[in-house]
């Protein structure tokens, strides 16, 4: 029997890596751990002792996954989640043909604010199943026919007899009939029977929070590891000239000082990890303090131009001079633009963004000659796997991976330079080694958020309509997702262009890529648009997205926009804001709208300034479609914290290169707001459209706050603001 | 010299570098992991800790300073299984999103309650200066009153 084959591999690797693995190809075998514990499906442990541990398959970086997804799995299992343990499930993918790790039944990767709709389905039946081999246990240890039995509250119960048996008390029995149940045949609740799903539900993990358990990377510790801490080079993409080491080499507890070099060696190509000199000790403190007296020289040369205020300039020029490339186009412009009542232009302009992920970046990687561990905390189970692979060569097969909860990830925590370094330096010195990083590490070495300029030009006909949309972005990303958002293609005459000037920066996903400016660029406009053709400002939006019923989406993941949702989310943050009430002198209201992937959010900003330079947020009043909503609680904490987050960026959000060296690497040169700036009001309201499935969430209510905000201090000041940050512009 | 302290109750004493900060006894020798590392200047809070019931920056108290103190983390808040007021707080209110900062928020706040019990929305503003990047300032604010509210009828 295949099975038994399974369980008989299962068993004796099971003190190996290859188990992870084995189970990722059966993701329905319910595996033999130790005498006195089974898994019932990937999603389901049981303990003799009568512990029930719901197992999720994505990390939390504060998104709420862990919460979610142990949602779905309790609803279908009919358990309470006060009773129940939640833990992360192992990687559950494979190694393909090329010798990389990709997902297996399950993805397991938070981003694109996809997690939620990406195992809804997965997940659920993935639990339905394990409720099934309960219920066909218990049949069997009863001789009664399945169809009869519940499953509650953690015991299967025969409503006939009154009997009950707590699923842990079934783990042997459970071996045996899993094989009888087929995994695909059992279809998850549907919507209308759902307990769990739709009901507010807290953080799974506050209670460890809030008294301090280790449950993050950074707290992780193995016997016998050493510590490492990097000097890195500084510029972008520079290299070692030399060092010195003699006084580093005296700290009480240095063992080796090791080099590394830059990957890839070129030094024109995108930097995976910087080179860098890491002296590894045994303890922390002792490799700190070694490592701030290592006395080192770099080449920096190459990376000169990559400087804030150069790339501003070379992006404004491009504006003007630049070779632009087309990338969506419709209508007659030219001709909406020669026949125009009013033509209306307006140039913006953002610098760049860093992560600063609250828990600086930290990996434990213990490397033999042909396999390897890692703790880490890390977004993507897949990218954290492949990166020892892209390091020390190993095979994901031989990978094991211990993953922890995240403090934050924004999209930096997706990157593999960390997990790389510990795996190159766990080899080099052939003990398990865990590399910590300083604040100070985290935003020089950011792959941050895009730099830009945008030039958008719009014609309004004498009824005060918009004719022709064109928007120019010049970037030191590839700027074309802005290009091909709406108001494109509602608009019948429009064009999109944009150019990318030439940089050595690193770049990477910072909380909804691309859209995170490209909400306030276009609402901002949009804003500007209806000030010059003197319409109400919430009528001027109304209009333009009732242009159209129905796109389909020019950006990822290309899915139908249906404009009624647009109009119902901005109707519904008006309405609860009282959207264009009379306010005092210096307050002002802002509205905007955008749709981020694929859920549309719209917020009304309240203003009041202080002064000419400086102003206070006092409300924020939200409207979000999501789809679906498995826990209204957690969806108002990403909206809330999207909010925050976006004003923050509005405000302060300027990560300056000079001469290609980053000379804002920690809290005191990198403001960041705090509670005296945040809103004391934040009213959400979450719309249901009836969906069946769950939408994203812990991304879309960025981008449209910021131009709510920017929108507001116009209508509170009568300042417009086209740079980013405000600090630095009103 | 040996330097001798209490953390949450218990006598310790340290005989190593004295510039080492405070944190990183507690995270690396004592066991404690529960104070975080965030920023290593003292302008996050994330590693809030107590000495002598005043809430102090650890990642910026070196190990030389703390001869006679008495330390508390947020291992040592709670009463056996009781909960601090502040902890129930947060719990009731599910602040904790990443929950990385959490530890040095909870220590500032008990604290600053205990200066002022009965806190406005001004003085919340600035009494709390902790950073918190998933941006759950507005559940924090309703935690603090919610606790202050409860320790005032406890």
């Amino acid at each position: 029997m295949a099975s038994l084959n399974r369980r008989t591999f299962l068993k004796s690797s099971a003190a190996t890596a290859v188990m992870v693995v084995a189970v990722s190809n059966t993701p329905h075998l319910i595996a033999q751990e130790a005498p006195t514990t089974g898994m019932v499906s990937p999603c389901l442990k049981l303990n003799s002792d009568g512990q029930i541990t719901l197992c999720v398959p994505i990390p939390d970086m504060g998104q709420g996954m862990e919460t979610t997804a142990a949602q779905m799995i309790a609803d279908e299992l009919n358990v309470d989640l006060k009773d129940v343990e939640v833990e992360l499930m192992p990687f559950l993918g494979r190694t393909n043909d090329e010798g990389r790790a990709v997902f297996g039944r399950f993805y397991q990767g938070g981003g694109g604010s996809g997690s939620t709709m990406r195992i809804y389905h997965e997940v659920r039946r993935t639990a339905a199943y394990a409720r099934t081999v309960l219920l066909e246990a218990a049949a069997r240890n009863w001789q009664v026919p399945r169809h009869r039995l519940n499953a509650e509250n953690g015991n299967i119960t025969d409503p006939v007899t009154g009997r009950f048996i707590p699923f842990t008390a079934l783990i042997e029995a459970a071996q045996s009939v899993g094989d009888e149940v087929k995994p695909n045949t059992i279809d998850p609740k549907p919507v209308s029977e759902h307990t769990v799903i739709g009901k507010s539900t807290k953080n799974v993990q506050g209670k460890a929070i809030v008294t301090g358990q280790p449950i993050f990377g950074i707290d992780a510790e193995i016997p016998d590891m050493l510590h490492a801490v990097i000097r890195r080079c500084p510029h972008l993409n520079g290299s070692l000239a030399r060092y010195e080491d003699r006084r580093a080499r005296r700290v009480p507890g240095v063992i080796e000082i090791k080099t590394l070099d830059r990957i890839p060696v070129d030094k024109t190509a995108y930097r995976s990890v910087s080179a860098g000199v890491a002296v590894i000790a045994e303890t922390y403190w002792a490799a700190r303090k070694a490592a701030d007296l290592l006395e080192i020289d770099w080449h920096g040369s190459i990376s000169v131009d990559d400087d804030t205020e150069l790339l501003r300039s070379k992006c404004l020029a491009a504006l003007d001079n630049g070779e632009f490339t087309t990338s969506i186009e419709g209508g007659d412009l030219a001709t909406a633009l020669a026949d125009a009542d009013q033509i209306v232009e307006a140039t913006y302009f953002h610098p760049h963004w860093a992560h600063t992920c609250i828990e600086p970046h930290s990996c434990i990687a213990d490397v033999k000659a042909d396999q390897a561990e890692i703790w880490v905390s890390h977004q993507f189970m897949d990218s954290a796997i492949n990166a020892v692979n892209s390091a020390v060569g190993i095979s994901p097969s031989n990978v094991k991976a211990n993953f922890y909860r995240m403090g934050t990830g924004f999209g930096r925590k997706f990157e593999e330079d960390y997990v790389m370094e510990a795996a190159l330096l766990s080899r080099a010195v052939g003990r398990a080694v865990k590399v910590t990083w300083s604040r100070e590490d985290e935003m020089e070495q950011d792959y941050v958020n895009s730099l830009g300029a945008y030039r958008l030009r719009a014609s309004i006909d004498s009824d005060g309509d918009v004719t022709g949309w064109h928007i120019r972005a010049a970037a030191d990303t590839v700027p074309a997702i802005i290009t091909r958002e709406y108001p494109a293609r509602l608009i019948d005459n429009y064009r999109g262009e944009f150019h990318q000037v030439p940089n050595g920066v690193s770049r990477g996903a910072w909380r909804g890529p691309h859209h995170n400016v490209a909400g306030w660029v276009i609402q901002s406009f949009l804003d500007e648009i209806a000030t010059a053709s003197g319409k109400d400002r919430l009528q001027s939006l109304l209009e333009v997205y009732s242009k159209k019923e129905v796109l389909k989406s020019a950006n990822w993941p290309f899915r139908d926009t249906f404009f009624e949702r647009y109009r119902t989310v901005l109707q519904k943050a008006a309405d609860e804001s009282e959207f264009g009430k009379s306010m005092p002198e210096g307050w002002g209201q802002g509205i905007a709208v955008h749709h981020t992937f694929v859920s549309v959010c719209a917020h009304v900003v309240d203003v009041e300034m202080q002064g000419e330079r400086d102003y206070r947020v006092h409300r924020v009043t939200s409207a979000i479609d999501c789809g679906l909503v498995v826990n209204p609680l957690g969806v108002r904490a990403q909206v809330e914290s999207g909010i925050m987050d976006g004003l923050c960026a509005a405000k302060y959000g300027k990560w300056v290169l000079e001469k290609g060296l980053v000379t804002t690497n920690n809290f005191d040169s990198y403001q960041k707001m705090r509670i005296d700036e945040a809103p004391a009001n934040v009213d959400v309201h979450i719309l249901d459209f009836g969906d069946a499935e769950p939408r994203g969430t812990g991304e879309v209510s960025l981008p449209p706050v910021i131009p709510a905000l920017t929108n507001a201090i116009f209508a509170a000041s009568g300042k417009r603001i086209r740079s980013l940050p405000i600090s630095e512009h009103l | 010299m040996a330097v001798s302290f209490t953390i949450n109750g218990s006598q310790r004493t340290f005989d190593g570098d004295e510039e080492m900060p405070l944190l990183w006894h507690l995270r690396e020798e004592a066991g404690l992991k529960g104070t975080k590392f965030g920023c290593g200047i003292g302008q996050c809070g994330a590693c809030t800790v107590h000495i002598d019931g005043e809430a102090v920056r650890s990642c910026s108290v070196p190990m030389g300073t703390i001869s006679g103190a008495s330390i508390t983390t947020i291992e040592g808040l709670a009463d056996g299984d009781n909960l601090h007021p502040v902890q129930e707080a947060w719990l009731e209110e599910d602040v904790p999103q990443c929950g990385y900062c959490q530890a040095g928020q909870i220590m500032a706040t008990v604290a600053f309650l205990k200066e002022t019990p009965d806190p406005t929305d001004e003085d919340i503003n600035n009494g709390i200066t902790n950073l918190c990047r998933c941006g759950t300032y507005y559940r924090i604010r309703r935690a603090i009153k919610r606790a202050a509210e409860n320790m005032a009828t406890a």
